[in-house]
């Protein structure tokens, strides 16, 4: 666990996450008050990631449920074995028969047989999905519920008690309690607005696209081979396309693209022709590509 | 060390009276939220003003859209620079020098803080409509009357006596033995109550503001206001498209999926156990905005088509013409631009006029001639304008053939109901053909009419 904020900052730098003093400071929150937080933002502000280094960073079980329209319990929280279930009868068949073979009535035979059911319902059955496992694990453990958005309202109702109480309950077997309550990680792009319950049960926490000063730090850690020049002049460049109307922004993970393109061209210096030619690299769109090139002026400084 | 500083009562009035204000400025914050903040504030220190802004923000704001409402309240109460410290903040600060300066008139220390101390109870003691509806000096006027302000002895129950005969006397009565020291003592009260209301004002502020913008004519609007009411709109309309697309949600089902039932029944010997439902199609309606930009109307069009491609991407398809006397398709400008940018530039690049001012009838003319192809049977269309055609001809037969391919035609009219059919407006032709002819003025017209679209 992170004592303060400042240390999470230093522990997340380890991994090669820079964060802001805003992130940092909900992360420790969440930690210490033991609650989920819901994050959201532009896509590829590094949401997703920041689950991950969490878990790295703090030697975590990473367990990680993508979501998606018509996700369900069983995927998500656990399921029966069905098939197991019936293979072990039918194994099984000869000793049930010889079980049951001093029973005169089916009645007597019934009762009989269903004290035994709950072999059946018991946990060797159980197929715990990612939600129930971070409940189950012995040691601690970061759930990442990614794109919590594109599941349905069904799937975020039943969240609700996982997310408050950090139990599930199973009418088979019970209610199963975390012995080290998982830290649960949301991330929403927006798609759709969560309910209200949801949101709280968790601590909200809003990424933006980070400062250029901030962008500059991320850049020099994770492409190193790039000269600090250069990266000044690049980041520069992609802040001033972002502040364009472009149909698709660039987010961070296609600045570093960028950086290592050029520095595996070996260039120093951003000129507008090498830019020109590597732009698709950070632009999805050909009317955006377009639209910088309109604006080049503007945009580069050479 | 902090717990102990957020459990003095004092300061958890400071937080109770920002989350007021949060409510004041339209933020909903629930009972659970409220908790949060104070497990939260058990776990920080006050003295980084990032860490403690983030504290707040995070416990308390669920809506990202809200967010900048937030910052705003958060710089007008706990002040704009330097860190926040407990009850060192700036306005307390302030409020205190000004305490101070009474001691020159003889009052002691002890005198100065109980009249701290009583200020601070009168006020926590007062009734929100007091705050919302008396003047500054009525509530000081409250304050000097109060039984237990009036029963102060020494020192300071004399000039609290003085202050509230010269109150009641006129400022220049002749009453006061010592008028500066009153005077002073007024004074100082005054300013002391006006920050702590304003205090409490901010969000209702912020709220009135929002309301104010968002009520007013369109074509009323001042050109900073229409700076404002452009953040304003995005924000909002951001908001409307969140609420419309949980709604859709919500109504998702189907009938019963055959297919899938079997093979999700199998595991249960296909007896149909489980019985599963098709994903009903979301029903998105194809919008063609038809708008009228000319001088009278050209402010209205521009807040419904940003309005419009705030939402975008809740109709499957949008497409936008724009005219005055000649009608041509901005769909494509809009794609790479935003609507303001996009509007300013087809001014410059297009010729809508065809002879003098608007012309309806020939527009729509041109519209069937050339982009009949975009009405459907799944289509909306919205015409935006005032339906003033300068004695032309109407091009009735052509509006009507509109109506006729399309699901619905609304018609958005910025002029109030009583101006129609005045003068050269033929509103009531029209109206006669639309689905409905809609007053729409401010942007809480127009956004009602969108939600009201979604639920038809």
């Amino acid at each position: 666990m992170f004592q303060s904020v400042d240390q999470a900052i230093a522990s997340l730098e380890k991994e090669k996450y820079i964060c802001s003093k805003e992130i940092a400071t909900t992360v420790y929150l969440a930690m210490k008050m033991e609650k989920p937080i819901l994050v959201e933002g532009p896509a590829g502000v590094g949401k997703t990631e920041l689950g991950k280094v969490i878990a790295s960073s703090l030697g975590m079980d990473l367990l990680r449920l993508q979501c998606y329209e018509g996700l369900d319990e069983a995927k998500a929280l656990y399921e029966w074995e069905y098939a197991k279930q019936l293979l072990y009868t039918q194994i099984l068949k000869d000793m049930l028969g010889s079980m049951l073979s001093n029973e005169k009535t089916l009645a007597d035979a019934v009762k009989k047989l269903s004290g035994e059911e709950d072999v059946f319902f018991s946990d060797k059955f159980l197929l715990p999905r990612p939600i129930l496992m971070s409940i189950m694990s012995k040691k601690p453990t970061l759930l990442l519920i990614d794109e919590i958005d594109k599941s349905d309202s069904e799937f975020e109702a039943f969240l609700l008690e996982f997310l408050s109480d950090f139990q599930v309950s199973i009418p088979e077997i019970g209610t199963v309690r975390a012995a080290i309550k998982p830290f649960v990680l949301l991330t929403s792009n927006n798609a759709r607005e969560m309910s209200d319950a949801l949101k709280r049960r968790c601590l909200h926490l809003y990424i933006d696209y980070p400062s250029q000063e901030l962008e500059e730090k991320i850049v020099t850690l994770k492409v190193p081979e790039c000269s600090s020049h250069l990266v000044r002049e690049l980041v520069k460049s992609v802040h001033a396309i972002r502040a364009l109307q472009l149909k698709k922004e660039p987010s961070i993970s296609e600045t570093l693209d960028w950086a290592k393109a050029l520095a595996i061209l070996g260039r120093d210096v951003l000129d507008a022709e090498t830019a020109m030619d590597t732009l698709n690299l950070i632009l999805k769109y050909e009317k955006d590509i377009e639209l910088v090139k309109k604006n080049a002026g503007k945009v580069f400084v050479h | 060390m902090i717990s102990a500083y957020v459990s003095h009562k004092k300061i958890n009035k400071k937080f109770y009276d920002f989350i007021d204000i949060l409510k004041d400025a339209g933020v909903p914050v629930s009972t659970a939220e409220t908790l949060d903040l104070f497990t939260a504030l058990g776990h920080v220190g006050f003295d980084d003003r990032h860490v403690f802004r983030q504290t707040l923000r995070t416990s308390l704001v669920k809506d990202y859209t809200d967010i900048p409402v937030f910052d705003r309240c958060f710089d007008a109460f706990f002040g704009k620079k330097g860190p926040a410290k407990g009850s060192d903040l700036p306005s307390a600060v302030a409020g205190a020098m000004e305490m101070e300066s009474l001691r020159d008139e003889g009052l002691s220390e002890q005198d100065l803080d109980s009249l701290t101390a009583l200020l601070d109870d009168f006020i926590e003691s007062l009734d929100d409509a007091i705050f919302f509806e008396r003047t500054y000096q009525e509530i000081l006027t409250l304050f000097l009357e109060d039984p237990v302000v009036a029963s102060s002895s020494g020192a300071l129950g004399m000039i609290i006596f003085n202050t509230r005969s010269r109150g009641q006397h006129g400022p220049m009565g002749d009453s006061g033995q010592r008028p500066d020291e009153t005077i002073n003592l007024n004074q100082v009260m005054l300013r002391q109550i006006s920050r702590r209301v304003d205090e409490r004002k901010i969000g209702t502020q912020i709220k009135d503001r929002e309301q104010y913008l968002l009520n007013k004519f369109i074509y009323q609007l001042k050109p900073d206001e229409v700076k404002e009411m452009k953040e304003l709109v995005r924000r909002f309309g951001q908001k409307l498209k969140n609420r419309i697309s949980l709604r859709k949600k919500r109504v998702k089902h189907g009938g019963i999926d055959v297919k899938r039932t079997i093979r999700k029944n199998l595991q249960f010997g296909g007896t149909p156990f489980k019985i599963y439902h098709k994903d009903r199609k979301i029903d998105r309606p194809q919008l063609v905005v038809l708008c009228d930009i000319s001088g009278s109307v050209n402010q209205y069009s521009r807040f419904m088509l940003l309005l419009t491609y705030t939402l975008q991407s809740l109709f499957s398809k949008v497409r936008t013409f724009a005219f005055i006397s000649n009608m041509v398709e901005i769909t494509p400008l809009f794609m790479e631009m935003n609507p303001d940018t996009a509007l300013n530039s087809i001014f410059g690049d297009t010729d809508f006029t065809y002879g003098w001012g608007s012309n309806y009838g020939r527009c729509f003319n041109m519209f069937v001639r050339e982009y009949s192809d975009s009405l459907t049977s799944k289509t909306t269309v919205l015409v935006l304008g005032d339906a003033r055609n300068n004695n032309q001809d109407p091009g009735l037969e052509s509006f009507i053939k509109i109506t006729e391919r399309t699901r619905n035609v609304f018609w958005l009219n910025p002029e109030k109901r009583h101006l129609w059919d005045w003068n050269d407006s033929i509103a009531s032709i029209y109206r006669e053909q639309c689905t409905e002819m809609r007053e729409v003025n401010s942007f809480i017209d127009l956004s009602e009419f969108i939600d009201k679209l979604f639920t038809r």
